[in-house]
């Protein structure tokens, strides 16, 4: 294991053969390319993993058993929680599987706005991803620039749910009603504030320009394509196999994206093509998320054009009691397939709520991609994942 | 709607979808309500149907289990507790990508003998939700080598998701979230929205 093709690209020069016996290194639980607390057993020859097994569990919150004591309207607070940067987008699949359950439909403005929101949310977290991948890189410059524009689509956000993470917005049967402090007596629901779609629109005029200003930064950077083409491959069989979805998949030359194939919300009358990439690198994840932004910035041109007028929720019984029966209810979260598997035993509460969360699905493949690479490369391939540990985690 | 007449008695292609893989996989049974296509498996043939299944279905999206338990000592409970046959149900959910198609394979183990072929051999990404369903049910996956707590502690008692495991932080303190919580009038079940 002492050859020079074992070592590491910088040490090719040194002549001497240096004895590398295996070391375990530990990385984490505290470290700041884990983004939350993971940490990494890895076990090293020289700077060349050779096996890594990655402990989670430390931000285990249990939602599954406390879905168990929660009527369904207090779920929705919970799964706001489980990826943080995409709140609403955890929502929507759950209350569409509860509505589902129910036979109830929302209006079709509700559906029209869950539909703003999740790509709002899709954007938002985009943009989080394009400022903290190039920091672990090593370019700081994207982080400020970055995350100064994503406060344009928080802004948006929170001026609609109230909220700027956590919007739990969604209700059974359309979506919040009362925003604003309405009256309690009155039947009606207060719609989006005024000028939402003029600010949406200026916020998606910036979103262009941010997207622009992130080719010029980062895309075409030498060092950024140095650290990341041809670096992490994961092949689409691979892919499939551990269960990667969202632009870690497509990245692999796969283009699934439930927004297509998945009946659900008004996807179908907009316009967009679904990114994908053939060579499954680090840089080719990074280049999907970028153009994704693009083209969420396109459905919500659409959308705002589209959207009806109409009420925001239909009635139902104030104490949600949902017949018996099962559904799988799933959606195109901005990381990849959000799902949940609702077991309702014709009570208040589910008896069994399975959450499939985008990032611990994502994250089953870091023992197989991080085998034989370079520790230099693990940040750059952890971070091309682009999880969250609280989706992780659950 | 909910007060429109009830649809399900209609012919449904999804039902038919779901029959058509059972019958090819050779499976015990199938479903497709609300839209969940469900293809029950049996125990013995899970591991060799799973794979059978990936040549169509090739996407592996999750793996997990339901116990069906009398003994409730969180939430509401089953609807029916006499009729109710005490069980673990481990089901898989495998799907196309290429369009929607996807179903769950169900298979039923005795709660006396919790044990089930693992599919690590040929699906990498199994390994996590096994081991997932191992800590939080205590279901026994034959085959898998890693089969060590994943989101608990190593030194942690119990399985927590079984439905017969209190929930404790609950019973230490009550939840803190109870004193915002407006009192839901029993009477008026059929209120409105607002």
């Amino acid at each position: 294991m002492t050859s020079r093709e074992m070592m590491h690209r910088s040490e090719v020069a040194v002549s001497v053969e240096l004895e590398t016996p295996d070391m375990t290194l530990n990385i984490g639980p505290q470290h700041p390319s884990t983004h939350g607390v993971l940490r990494l057993v890895a076990k090293v020859d020289g700077e060349r993993i050779t096996e890594v097994e990655p402990v989670i569990g430390y931000m285990h919150r249990g939602y599954e058993k406390l879905s168990e004591v929660r009527t369904y309207a207090q779920i929705t607070t919970l799964v706001n929680r489980i990826d943080w940067v995409s709140g609403f987008a955890n929502e929507v699949p759950f209350i569409l599987g509860v509505e589902k359950l129910m036979d109830i439909e929302a209006p079709e403005r509700a559906q029209w706005i869950r539909l703003i929101l999740s790509e709002l949310f899709r954007i938002s977290s985009h943009l989080v991803f394009m400022s903290s991948y190039p920091l672990e890189l090593g370019a700081t410059t994207p982080l400020m620039h970055v995350l100064r524009e994503r406060e344009y689509i928080l802004e948006l956000i929170e001026g609609v749910t109230g909220g700027r993470f956590h919007p739990n917005f969604n209700r059974v049967g359309g979506v919040k009603p009362n925003y604003g402090g309405g009256s309690q007596t009155k039947k009606q629901s207060m719609d989006l504030p005024a000028g939402f779609f003029k600010s949406t629109l200026e916020a998606m005029d910036r979103m262009d320009q941010i997207c622009d200003d992130i080719d010029t930064l980062v895309t075409g950077n030498e060092l950024i394509k140095a650290r990341t083409v041809d670096v992490g491959i994961i092949p689409g069989d691979k892919a499939i196999e551990y269960g990667l979805s969202g632009p870690n998949l497509r990245a692999s030359g796969v283009a699934y994206d439930l927004r297509k194939v998945e009946n659900y919300l008004p996807y179908d009358q907009v316009e967009f093509d679904v990114i994908s990439r053939t060579g499954g690198d680090c840089y080719d994840r990074y280049l999907v998320r970028l153009d994704e932004i693009r083209e969420s910035v396109k459905i919500l041109r659409q959308a705002i054009d589209i959207i009806p007028a109409g009420p925001l929720q239909v009635k139902v019984p104030r104490i949600l009691k949902v017949p018996v029966g099962q559904v799988y209810s799933r959606a195109e979260n901005p990381k990849g397939e959000f799902g949940y598997y609702i077991v309702s035993e014709g009570g208040k509460m589910p008896y069994r709520l399975k959450i499939r969360s985008t990032s611990f699905s994502n994250l089953t493949i870091l023992p197989w991609v991080l085998k034989d690479q370079l520790i230099p490369d693990l940040v750059a391939i952890m971070g091309s994942l682009d999880f969250v540990l609280g989706d992780v985690d659950r | 709607m909910s007060d429109q007449p009830d649809t399900a008695t209609e012919p449904n292609p999804l039902e038919e979808y779901a029959a058509g893989i059972a019958e090819r996989l050779g499976a015990e049974g199938s479903s497709a309500e609300f839209d969940t296509v469900r293809v029950d498996v049996a125990r013995d043939k899970w591991v060799e149907t799973i794979n059978e299944a990936r040549k169509e279905l090739p996407f592996f999206s999750w793996l997990s289990a339901i116990d069906w338990s009398k003994d409730t000592d969180v939430g509401e409970g089953v609807a029916n507790p006499d009729e109710l046959e005490e069980r673990f149900e481990v089901m898989c959910r495998l799907s196309s990508v290429e369009n929607g198609d996807g179903a769950i394979f169900f298979t039923t183990l005795s709660k006396d003998d919790a044990s089930i072929g693992s599919l690590t051999a040929t699906i990498g990404g199994a390994e996590w939700h096994e081991r997932e369903a191992h800590e939080m049910f205590g279901i026994n996956f034959d085959g898998n080598k890693n089969l060590v707590p994943l989101y608990l502690p190593d030194d942690f008692l119990g399985n927590p998701l079984l439905k017969s495991y209190p929930l404790i932080a609950r019973e230490v303190k009550p939840w803190p979230g109870d004193v915002d919580v407006e009192g839901l009038p029993e009477t008026d079940e059929e209120g409105d929205a607002s």
